[in-house]
């Protein structure tokens, strides 16, 4: 079961002479389930951001599937999908397009024309927005229009949609109210749902400031001021460890 | 208060001063010849002839025009769109291109923008002749570079974590091109393109006087053989042509978009694009082949231009623009400020419409019945006629401003006019010299043709050398016009900055 599938290998990045990411080791198993705590500002974002491959590091080596990501072809990157802090969504696209910007890697150019002149299906985009409780009177809202909590589940669907293996959450809880809380944390963490098929990615790193939480995940990470202080099983967690974070 | 600041709203009337050289050299170059002319101009307006025959020439000159300018502004806005692609940062993030080929590209577009589609017409003319799609071809080239450019401006403001989100998804990267630029073209084109299909009226309207067809041509001949009247129907005519194909354009909507207009939307984009193409080809394997001796003709032929004559030309047409921003910078809030009641409104209002709708070449002839050719003349035409559209502007912002400043500066007892400077003006004077900068970017391109006309500046050594053939100088005119348009786009470009 010890399969490595994302590795970080002495990364640092530097930003402006700021260090921001120090010297961090980490391996990613095939199937585990990891919360990422840590203060406000000590780097979980941009622990995501080179674990995705948006930023390179200054020093050190990612490696997915022990490639590097210069190795990968586009097959393979697409493995790993984000559910960003910030979003990222197109602002002036409807909810249901930006659902369905997930599926572009496994379709066309034509499938891109057909979502913007949105005469394309969007059965799959709704089935995966029902998952995540959006009502469809905001299917084809555009995304400005709509509250913060139902923006943040627009991004979690088009996450989620994309099928990948490998899934990197960044507060994907923000905005959301305690009992949507619950269904996503559930959505994003279960490999099976109550139809017996699988929707969420098989691996999971999620950063997030629930402590309360932590039971459903099967390892912790302790990240503060670009270090990794902790990396281990949620079993072995004392209140030393989060002492030393927080 | 008694000191005068320079402040947004002082330097808006301050540009006025050149009509003291302006004024001054019209005075000295007054001939009184030409009044019974000019008078009988005037009274056509209200006198235009109408007849079964007139009609139908108008009828007929019109879908010339409609044809020409339809066509170039549709080639034009989807190759601007194409250009203004390959011109944005954001394409060459998602190709992974050197940077290098986006300044090439940038720096292309800018040179060919910088010469009026008058200059790229006659020049057309010389080398192929008189032709119909030779007016297409004349406005499509600086179009196409003004068009690329402003799409361009709108996609740079994609931001670079919308890029991010969508380049981690790792869709093949056309679709991920598409679904980023796709609201900021659309939104441009709706925004920008219906308006820019006016400029490609006018545009062929003013080309036609230089004789490629449609309604210009009928307006130019019916003013080289003095017939006023007629000369008024044709005005008139255009003049209801574009408000109503404005009003129409206004209607449109684009936001229902059904099924079956998408794909009419797409087969029109990709006829063009193809018609565009073999169209090229054929005109350059097919047409022209004996013509192609004109280029070899550039190196036989000598530029006769002395150096000392050649800085004068670049000098003048310098002048020319600077008088003529003047102008159209600070007449329109001098008149409305001044005149500020309500009937002059609409006076100003109807001028201010007439000054652009005829060709600047119409009314530089106008005016040239009663005053000499001179650079002051040249200056007063394509001043007042760029004020007609500055003023448009200003008209449109003042009235959708808050007046409520205004009203209580006037309830205080402050006079009307100074309520109106302090309290309705100041507010919009910055981003009126905003939009000036910009227009004097277009001021200075269309020096060329009140040059042509009025003989003055390089407009005019641009004449004079085609007639000849003189290729060399021809080229040594282009570019100089082009580094005048370029410097003047850097300056504009920062005051521009400065002011927004
Ligand atoms: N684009 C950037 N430019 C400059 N500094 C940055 C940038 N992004 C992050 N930082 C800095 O890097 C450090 C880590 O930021 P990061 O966003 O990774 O923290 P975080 O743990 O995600 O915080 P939060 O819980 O508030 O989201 C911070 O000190 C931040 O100021
Ligand atoms: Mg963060």
């Amino acid at each position: 079961m010890n399969n490595t599938i994302l590795e970080l290998k002495n990364i640092s990045y530097k930003y402006k002479n700021n260090l921001i990411l120090n010297k961090v080791n980490l391996k990613i198993n095939s199937g585990e389930k990891i919360a990422l705590l840590g203060k406000s500002g000590s780097g979980k974002t941009t622990l995501i951001s080179v674990l995705n491959g948006t930023i390179k590091p200054t020093q050190g080596e990612v490696k997915l599937f022990n490639k590097s990501f210069d190795e990968l072809d586009r097959k393979q990157k697409r493995k790993i999908t984000t559910i960003w802090q910030d979003l990222r969504l197109i602002e002036d696209l409807s909810a249901e397009q930006n659902v369905n910007c997930g599926l572009l890697a496994e379709n066309n150019f034509y499938f891109a024309i057909k979502n913007l002149l949105n005469i394309c299906s969007f059965n799959k985009a709704h089935k995966y927005m029902q998952l995540c409780r959006l009502h469809n009177s905001i299917y084809d809202k555009k995304i400005r229009k709509l509250s913060g909590g139902q923006k943040q589940r627009v991004a979690i669907a088009r996450s989620l949609i994309q099928g990948a293996h490998i899934l990197l959450a960044d507060e994907p809880f923000n905005n959301l109210d305690p009992k949507l809380i619950t269904t996503i944390k559930n959505l994003l963490l279960e490999n099976v749902d109550k139809n017996n098929t699988k929707k969420s990615p098989k691996t999971t790193l999620v950063s997030l400031h629930r402590l309360d939480f932590l039971n459903d995940f099967d390892k912790v990470i302790g990240i503060r001021d670009g270090k990794i202080f902790f990396n281990i099983k949620r079993t072995n967690l004392k209140q030393l460890h989060l002492d030393k974070i927080y | 208060m008694n000191n005068l600041k320079l402040n947004y709203t002082s330097l808006s009337f301050l540009p006025i001063l050149v009509s003291i050289p302006l004024g001054y050299q019209l005075l000295t170059n007054i001939h009184f010849g030409g009044f019974e002319l000019f008078e009988e101009f005037l009274i056509s307006a209200f006198n235009p002839k109408i007849n079964n025959e007139i009609i139908i020439t108008v009828i007929n000159r019109l879908n010339e025009t409609i044809l020409i300018s339809f066509l170039s502004w549709l080639v034009s806005i989807i190759f601007g769109a194409i250009l203004g692609i390959l011109s944005s940062k954001i394409f060459y993030k998602i190709f992974n291109i050197p940077n290098f080929f986006y300044s090439i590209i940038k720096g292309f577009l800018t040179i060919i923008r910088s010469i009026h589609e008058v200059v790229w017409g006659i020049l057309l003319m010389q080398i192929y002749g008189i032709n119909f799609s030779i007016g297409i071809i004349a406005i499509c080239i600086p179009y196409i570079a003004v068009n690329s450019k402003v799409f361009a401006e709108q996609l740079e403001n994609i931001e670079h974590k919308s890029f991010e989100s969508i380049n981690q998804i790792n869709a093949p990267k056309f679709s991920s091109l598409l679904t980023l630029i796709w609201n900021p073209i659309i939104t441009t084109f709706k925004n920008f393109g219906i308006y820019q299909l006016e400029c490609s009226i006018r545009s062929t309207v003013i080309l036609g006087l230089f004789g490629i067809g449609g309604i210009g041509t009928s307006i130019f001949l019916s003013f080289q053989t003095l017939n006023f009247r007629e000369l008024w129907t044709y005005l008139w005519s255009l003049a209801i042509f574009i408000i109503v194909s404005g009003s129409i354009f206004k209607k449109i909507k684009f936001n229902k978009i059904n099924k079956i207009l998408s794909i009419f939307f797409i087969a029109v984009f990709f006829i063009t694009i193809l018609f565009s193409f073999s169209y090229f080809l054929y005109y350059i394997f097919n047409n022209n082949f004996e013509n192609f001796n004109y280029f070899s003709s550039l190196f036989k032929s000598s530029s006769d231009l002395g150096l000392l004559y050649f800085l004068k030309l670049i000098l003048e047409t310098i002048i020319l623009s600077l008088l003529s921003t003047g102008i159209a910078i600070s007449l329109p809030p001098l008149l409305i400020g001044i005149f500020n009641n309500n009937t002059s409104k609409i006076l100003i209002k109807i001028f201010a419409f007439l000054l652009r709708l005829i060709p600047t070449p119409v009314i530089l002839l106008t005016l040239l019945t009663f005053n000499n050719p001179s650079l002051s003349l040249a200056a007063l035409t394509l001043g007042l006629h760029n004020a007609g559209i500055t003023s448009k502007l200003l008209f449109t912002n003042l009235d959708s401003q808050d007046k409520k400043k205004y009203i209580a500066m006037k309830s205080l007892g402050i006079s009307k006019k100074t309520s109106w400077l302090l309290g309705l003006f100041s507010q919009q004077a910055k981003s009126y010299l905003a939009y000036c900068a910009y227009r004097s970017d277009i001021i200075i391109r269309e020096t060329a043709i009140v040059g042509v006309i009025g003989s003055v500046g390089l407009g005019w050594q641009l004449r004079e050398s085609l007639s000849s053939f003189a290729w060399q100088e021809v080229i040594l005119v282009l570019i100089a016009y082009s580094s005048i348009a370029i410097v003047g786009e850097l300056i504009n470009g920062k005051i521009k900055n400065s002011l927004t």
